[in-house]
């Protein structure tokens, strides 16, 4: 456990000693996949900045935490890592869903089969009463590995905007890589769940934090996401 | 928080809430007694459960290719055989066991050379897939690998098939149903006795909507997966090994009680409260908590639990079949008789020799020669447990597992 999962992911300022202020905005994003497609090395990535060494089966659900900053306002960014066997899916990972803000898809570009699970992802989602006015990204990892690509940016981007979802390849092992197959790209790990912070900021203020020791009950945030409008359709870049 | 007492004086060891230090001789002792019941006819069973248990488990993994057959009902000298090169094909659990054993490189020893720990990776496919294809009625989950790599890397191959399989049918047959909502039942136990210990607590975590997942992998791989110090995890096992199905809950409750204040100082929040807790702190004080539980396990019993949170609704299969299964262990002969009458019916003879450890036909497995000569020696330190103690049945080598270091 000591590679991942450990307190480097947390900035200091999250820990029980010193209370984020009050009025911080929480963003919940739940990422979704496939077993082995990469969804703890991504989560990894983004929350501690680099690659894990070794990463290990998720067993029920991980939580990873980064705080940012978003056109001067501090955000913290809640990624929860889930299990890919269905099993674990079908009966543990329900609790999760709820109040999430953001849905990540992960299928792996060198796995054919985790790009065809992703409808039963998409279906999974919809039981768990996560429409379309969820955010929702679609990410095609371990880009890296050109030799054994397959599925094809074209299939993934069709598949995308059928669903309304912008779609980023990437690769958590080596973001910065000649893995993109699109062209020159920054960071893409950072900038996958950084797009979905701004899509997040940019609905109304809905998220925030719950009081210190507080009532315990959850702010209900759903509700004006309706009225959010413009569903996911068009928003994000999707650079590949 | 009420305190938990402490009553019970366990086999010759100190206990009383005061671990810091214990004499030598209590060490003696404790050896001396379980090779004592090792060779009562028949095995003094209750004796080695209590020496699962108490303060330093079975002390050595020598000890433990001994003890935990015997805590399982196995002969020794009718192990299972390797299995066949057939055993990959075409199982529906193929890609996910590969996937989750090939990226489980953590719990192998950290000296231990690349090649040898691909071919123990290798040997753990192979006895996974092999338990579920004998037992169609079992299915495979995340965690699974983590139980079976703590059994192969005391036991070796041979000895984790029997072992896994046994655990398999009983203390984890309810994570291996095709759903996990039988493994959800057994979480389920934990709140109710977090509340009947420390309500405020227990009031906190619900208010919290943290739920039970946390405690998920602790069960359902008995902690292997969380606890990085491998001597950490055996001596859990011995205890568990030891303990009704249920008791990996009854630590878990030890667990987040021991850690209450923390727990109450955190944010009153789903995620930060899942995020504490699962994080396993690695210098737990192991015996301490282990005593906690058995008094917990006292206290408030499985039924009793059930009534309080009208849990009986549903039926488990590793709570159903324990008792007979306790039963069925009280009847075992000591190795040195089972040795005897397995020679005599000279049909399983050859199994436990020395061609059996070899890898036979499968070198295409293991490809190159050199490991295959490095799976030999290992195939025999497998076995060398019950082999030492046929020769000698009174042997207390003290010593370290100079075999497992060759690794």
């Amino acid at each position: 456990m000591a590679e991942i999962g450990s307190s480097v992911e947390f900035s200091g300022s999250l820990s029980s000693s010193a209370l984020p202020p009050p009025r911080t905005r929480i963003f919940k994003i739940i990422v979704i996949g496939d077993s082995g497609v990469g969804k703890t090395c991504l989560t990894y990535r983004f929350c501690a900045g680099k690659f894990p060494e070794k990463t290990e089966a998720t067993i029920g659900v991980d939580f990873r935490e980064r705080l940012v900053e978003i056109d001067g306002e501090k955000i913290k960014i809640q990624l929860w890592d889930t299990a890919g066997q269905e099993r674990f899916r079908k009966s543990m990972v329900q609790h999760y869903y709820r109040n999430v803000h953001a849905v990540v898809f992960v299928y792996d570009v060198t796995n054919a089969a985790s790009f065809r699970s992703l409808p039963a992802w998409i279906e999974e989602c919809k039981q768990h009463a996560l429409g379309t006015e969820v955010p929702r990204i679609l990410v095609g990892n371990k880009c890296d590995l050109q030799d054994s690509i397959q599925v094809g940016t074209d299939v993934a981007q069709q598949f995308a905007d059928t669903h309304s979802m912008p779609l980023f390849e990437t690769s958590a092992k080596n973001p910065n890589s000649q893995g993109d197959s699109g062209g020159a790209n920054s960071d893409h790990v950072e900038a996958i769940f950084m797009t979905v912070a701004h899509k997040l900021k940019s609905q109304k203020p809905l998220v925030l934090s719950q009081p210190p020791m507080g009532s315990g009950v959850t702010v209900n945030l759903n509700r004006g996401r309706d009225d959010g409008g413009d569903g996911a359709k068009g928003w994000g870049c999707s650079s590949c | 928080m009420k305190r938990l007492r402490r009553k019970r004086q366990k086999a010759g060891v100190v206990v009383n809430g005061s671990f810091s230090r214990e004499p030598d001789c209590g060490k003696k002792h404790k050896l001396a007694e379980i090779n004592q019941a090792l060779i009562s006819d028949p095995v003094d069973i209750e004796t080695l459960r209590r020496a699962a248990a108490s303060k330093g488990g079975l002390l050595t993994d020598e000890l433990r290719r001994k003890v935990w057959p015997k805590l399982l009902n196995i002969n020794v000298y009718d192990l299972p055989h390797k299995p066949g090169r057939d055993v990959r094909d075409s199982h529906k659990d193929y890609n996910q066991v590969v996937l989750d054993v090939k990226r489980s490189m953590k719990r192998f020893p950290k000296g231990m050379p690349a090649r040898e720990r691909a071919a123990l990776q290798e040997q753990l496919i192979d006895i996974i897939l092999e338990v579920l294809k004998q037992n169609p009625q079992l299915h495979y989950y995340q965690g699974y690998h983590d139980v079976a790599v703590s059994l192969l890397l005391v036991v070796g191959e041979r000895m984790a098939i029997a072992l896994l399989e046994t655990l398999s049918n009983f203390h984890l047959r309810d994570f291996m149903d095709p759903t996990m909502d039988s493994t959800k039942h057994i979480l389920n136990y934990l709140m109710p006795i977090l509340e009947q210990v420390d309500r405020e607590l227990h009031d906190f975590m619900v208010r919290a909507e943290v739920g039970t997942i946390f405690a998920l992998s602790w069960l359902i791989t008995w902690y292997g997966h969380v606890l990085s110090e491998f001597k950490h995890t055996l001596r859990l096992y011995d205890f568990f090994l030891a303990s009704h199905p249920l008791m990996p809950i009854y630590l878990a409750a030890t667990i987040v009680l021991h850690r209450e204040k923390e727990v109450k100082q955190t944010e009153c929040d789903m995620a930060m409260v899942h995020h504490l807790l699962s994080r396993i702190p690695q210098d737990l004080p192991y015996e301490l908590l282990i005593g906690q539980a058995q008094d917990l396990f006292e206290q408030y019993p499985p039924p009793l639990l059930a009534k309080k949170a009208a849990l009986q609704s549903r039926k488990s299969l590793s709570i159903s079949t324990f008792q007979a299964f306790q039963l069925s262990t009280l009847h075992q002969r000591p190795d040195s008789v089972l040795q005897r009458l397995t020679k005599a019916q000279g049909s399983t003879a050859s199994r436990h020799g020395l061609e059996a450890a070899l890898p036979g036909d499968r070198g295409q497995l293991w490809g190159k020669g050199n490991r295959m000569v490095k799976m030999a020696v290992w195939g025999l330190s497998a076995t060398l447990g019950a082999a030492v103690f046929a020769v000698a049945q009174t042997a207390l080598d003290w010593g370290p597992d100079v075999l497992l270091q060759l690794f």
